[in-house]
């Protein structure tokens, strides 16, 4: 059955590929030279577009006729009157106009009356458009096939701001925007390398939406970068609104749970990644950029980690190990037990359990999966709920819901402490919150039908099929299986600082040669012996003093 | 396929450990020796070390060959077919043994109305989806869940010290040498002589020249575990419950103080037996592969397994019958594979290499 929908997926793909082929190359079509020709186009292609606005203007003693085009609140009305109007109106600039010859006048433009930062002609009518719809704005010369495009985009905007997903106590608070351009600063003003690399491509046959890929270059894996291009190049989709479409179209393995592509939204954590030999995908309109390739490992790290002493981080990565085992199978460990394993309890233990579950008519099972449900409907109520009802949630979910339902019998005390101590450990794993609910009850339902083998059986399945997972072709467990001794050391113990000798040997690219990654070794070696001279130099000092 | 795949060799010591420790988790080794079971299985251990001397002679001297291919070069096309068959019949003979007694050890300590079927048909589907992955996988997850296995025995082994007794291991050959020579053959059949099936692993090998050293480390580092698994048992149980006792293991862990490990033995034997059967079956399915000819072996995953589950079911009526066949009849049905026909395999290949030379 799968094979047949293979073989149906494939021929689609062969058909938008050849439809695309079809349609590529885009025929150039010439400015018109005359004006009413320029205007009779620019109507027809912005008909109905009451946003739009072409503002046409006489220039110099020679009376050139200048239109320019532009989308209303795309550009900045400040900037336009400045830096556009006002040098081309004034009579004493436009004075020295050169006669006749138009590529002359293109030139004294852009040289000396336009002061803007970023200018460039084009002589094509459809990108032309495009510019427009950026939000440049674009001068057509009469009599010329070259326009000018001036760069003067200004709209409303969200400031950068703290990001509400990932909170800090340390670190900085800046987070994206909806910008891309303000998002690919960010990540500029974090690495000052002429090596970070920042690629534009246009995805979106309909939006026409601008991404980014960044990466440094000669620490990220060359084929990894490639791969990335390609993948992204055969992306053939109409809108691309958040870069959860992108995540969509180019991930490896679109039948799992697990995250294959990372995301965040914080330029600190996104710049690390760059700097570790990931790619960044920075997308317009979304504060979240994607990282690839995507490592499970990634789950458990924080940016805090690298911030803090390298002591509490560590212990606080084996702390969010802990509360992924306790949120994946502690309902699944207790229903297990009350079902299969009594006797493995110590007896004072069962003892209290038996006792707060006498009277209550449900299964351990059945109990867990009550429990279970009305969480996850409270915790999707409280994320969809408008924010002044947020209260009635707490109410509702606290004092109806546990303290009722085990004064009513319903529920024992232990399943809602289970409960409790569950949710709360899913909040410590943001990118695995969304997937845990179901691995829990997949766990929860094995426990039922085979104990504590079941839920063996199933982890040995579900750590086989991570095993079988790749992100951008590194495999999803590194450097756990297979395991890497040389990549342990930011894993669950972050080491500090200076004994992170190596970059991650899975993501990295060789500098030279032969060899797969590279050592710094040398380099920390020479600060070794710096301070070694300098401790002598000190002890130079203090003996002249005496002497 | 078959070629393609490549396993390290920190995963393939991993497999191998695992699939000497197997089911040995459930049934001490060398138990029937009594109090001298530790004497019988030092000398299975040395016995089992010089197996595996043998089988990487036998593998160096074909390098990056399978077993099977081996067999055809020599023995001829026909008799060495036939031979591979009986191989290929012998590792799916051994998967269905080690579903038996993971299904009766379930049975019999903790999931009484089980339905044996069920639980073997669920150990099955997950072995099936391990090798549908393939042998990299598998030797991927075993590089996360194997340690977990050591981890258990020492915690095991630590936890018991209150109630071992150091008289229970006197007094030293009791009954002569003969029994304790018995068992240490016992020892060396199960589970030492099972190695013969990484003949048909080698190859997958990234590493060729390692494979000498890792199989001897790997089978020392388990006969280590094993033998503080055997010495445990003796000095909890006392050498006349551990050769009544079916599973020594299960009844040994109830004599912790305060808790019992009981389901951790399980999880312990689900572990090995996980790798073990997953073994079995991928040399199985490989040996069909290569025997018919053909390219991919995995369409031969489910029908092994379904084969090896039936097998399991239907050979033996109970688990007395399952005792009876492994103690007292096993090795004689196994030494032809583990020992005779690989001392075959070696003499031809020297023969063949002198009359090359000359």
């Amino acid at each position: 059955m799968f094979s047949r929908l293979k073989k149906k997926f494939k021929y689609w793909q062969l058909m938008s590929k050849a439809n695309q082929e079809k349609n590529s190359p885009p025929r150039k079509e010439k400015i018109p030279e005359s004006t009413s020709e320029l205007k009779e186009k620019l109507r027809q292609v912005f008909a109905e577009c009451d946003d739009f606005r072409l503002r046409e203007i006489i220039v110099g003693e020679k009376k050139f006729k200048l239109n320019i085009a532009f989308v209303d609140n795309l550009i900045s009305r400040q900037a336009f009157n400045d830096n556009l109007l006002k040098p081309l109106m004034d009579p004493h600039l436009t004075a020295l106009l050169p006669a006749d010859n138009q590529d002359k006048i293109i030139a004294y433009l852009k040289e000396n009356i336009l002061n803007l930062a970023e200018i460039k002609e084009q002589t094509d009518f459809k990108e032309s458009v495009q510019n427009i719809l950026n939000g440049e704005s674009v001068i057509y010369i009469e009599g010329s096939s070259t326009a000018l495009v001036a760069s003067i985009k200004g709209w409303e905007a969200r400031t950068v701001q703290e990001p509400q997903t990932e909170t800090v106590v340390r670190g900085p608070r800046e987070g994206f925007v909806e910008d891309l351009g303000v998002n690919c600063a960010l990540i500029r003003r974090k690495i000052r390398n002429p090596n970070l690399k920042m690629e534009l491509r246009k995805i979106g046959q309909k939006t026409g939406t601008n991404i980014c890929l960044c990466y440094l270059k000669g620490i990220a894996d060359e084929e990894l970068i490639n791969e990335v291009k390609k993948r992204i190049s055969q992306i053939n989709i109409d809108a691309v609104l958040e870069s959860g479409y992108l995540e969509e179209m180019i991930e490896d393995n679109p039948f799992t749970f697990f995250p294959l592509i990372g995301n965040s939204e914080k330029p600190d954590i996104v710049a690390g990644k760059i700097l570790e030999g990931r790619v960044a995908i920075v997308c317009d309109g979304t504060p979240f950029a994607l990282t690839v390739p995507y490592l499970f490992l990634e789950t458990l790290q924080a940016s805090e980690d690298y911030y803090t002493r390298s002591i509490t981080s560590s212990i606080l990565r084996i702390l969010r190990l802990v509360s992924l085992f306790i949120s994946l199978l502690l309902p699944g460990l207790y229903v297990a037990f009350l079902n299969f394993h009594q006797a493995a309890l110590p007896l004072n233990f069962l003892l209290t359990i038996a006792a707060s579950r006498e009277g209550v008519p449900f299964s351990p099972f059945t109990e867990a999966l009550f429990m279970g449900l009305t969480f996850e409907i409270l915790q999707e109520a409280g994320i969809r709920m408008p924010r002044p009802i947020g209260q009635a949630i707490s109410i509702v979910g606290a004092l109806v819901i546990g303290e009722a339902s085990v004064r009513a019998g319903l529920v024992s005390d232990p399943m809602v402490i289970v409960t409790a101590i569950t949710a709360i450990s899913t909040f410590i794993l943001p990118p695995l919150q969304r997937m845990l609910p179901y691995f829990r009850l997949i766990f929860i339902i094995l426990a039922n039908i085979l104990g504590l083998l079941g839920m063996v059986l199933g982890l040995i399945a579900i750590i086989t099929h991570m095993c079988a997972l790749r992100s951008f072709g590194v495999p999803y467990l590194t450097p756990f299986a297979p395991s890497s001794p040389l990549d342990m050391k930011d894993t669950l113990f972050r080491f500090p600082h200076w004994l992170m000798f190596t970059r991650p040997r899975a993501l990295t690219w060789q500098e030279t040669g032969r060899a797969k990654y590279r050592i710094d070794l040398a380099s920390s070696i020479k600060n070794k012996t710096n301070l070694e001279n300098r401790k002598k130099m000190k002890n130079d000092l203090a003996k002249n003093r005496e002497g | 396929m078959i070629r393609d795949t490549r396993i390290s060799g920190y995963q393939l010591s991993l497999l191998m450990m695992s699939f000497i420790f197997g089911s040995s988790a459930i049934v001490a080794p060398a138990a029937t020796a009594g109090q001298d079971a530790w004497l019988a299985f030092i000398l299975g251990w040395l016995g089992g070390l010089l197996l595996m001397w043998l089988y990487v002679t036998i593998y160096l001297d074909n390098p990056s060959r399978t077993l099977i291919e081996i067999l055809r070069i020599c023995f001829g096309k026909y008799l060495g077919s036939v031979l591979a068959l009986l191989y290929i019949a012998y590792f799916l003979h051994l998967a269905s043994f080690v579903f038996r007694d993971y299904g009766e050890y379930l049975t019999l300590t903790t999931y009484t109305l089980t339905p044996i079927a069920f639980t073997i048909g669920c150990f099955a589907l997950l072995v099936a989806y391990c090798l549908k992955k393939g042998l990299e996988v598998t030797g991927r997850a075993a590089e996360i869940l194997i340690p977990y296995l050591f981890i258990v025995a020492i915690i095991v082994f630590l936890t018991l010290i209150p109630e071992y007794e150091l008289k229970n291991l006197t007094p030293i050959l009791e009954n002569g040498f003969a029994p304790v020579a018995d068992s240490s053959l016992r020892v060396l059949t199960f589970p030492f002589g099972e190695t013969v099936i990484f003949l048909m692993i080698f190859p997958a090998l990234y590493s060729a020249r390692k494979v000498e050293r890792i199989a001897f480390l790997s089978v020392s580092i388990m006969g280590f575990t094993l033998l503080s698994i055997t010495v445990r048992e003796v000095l909890s149980l006392g050498p006349d419950l551990l050769i009544r006792l079916v599973f020594p293991p299960s009844i040994s862990t109830e004599l912790t103080p305060k808790i019992q490990f009981d389901p951790l033995i399980a999880v312990n034997l689900l572990l090995g037996g996980w790798i073990k059967i997953t073994v079995c079956l991928y040399a199985a399915v490989v040996g069909i592969t290569q025997l018919l000819g053909l390219d991919d072996y995995r369409h031969f995953v489910l029908p092994a397994a379904i084969l090896a589950v039936g097998l399991s079911l239907w050979t033996f009526n109970n688990i007395f019958e399952l005792m009876h066949i492994s103690q007292k009849l096993y090795y004689y049905y196994v030494i032809p594979f583990q020992v005779i026909i690989p001392v075959f395999i070696l003499v031809i290949t020297k023969l063949k290499k002198v009359f090359k030379a000359k």
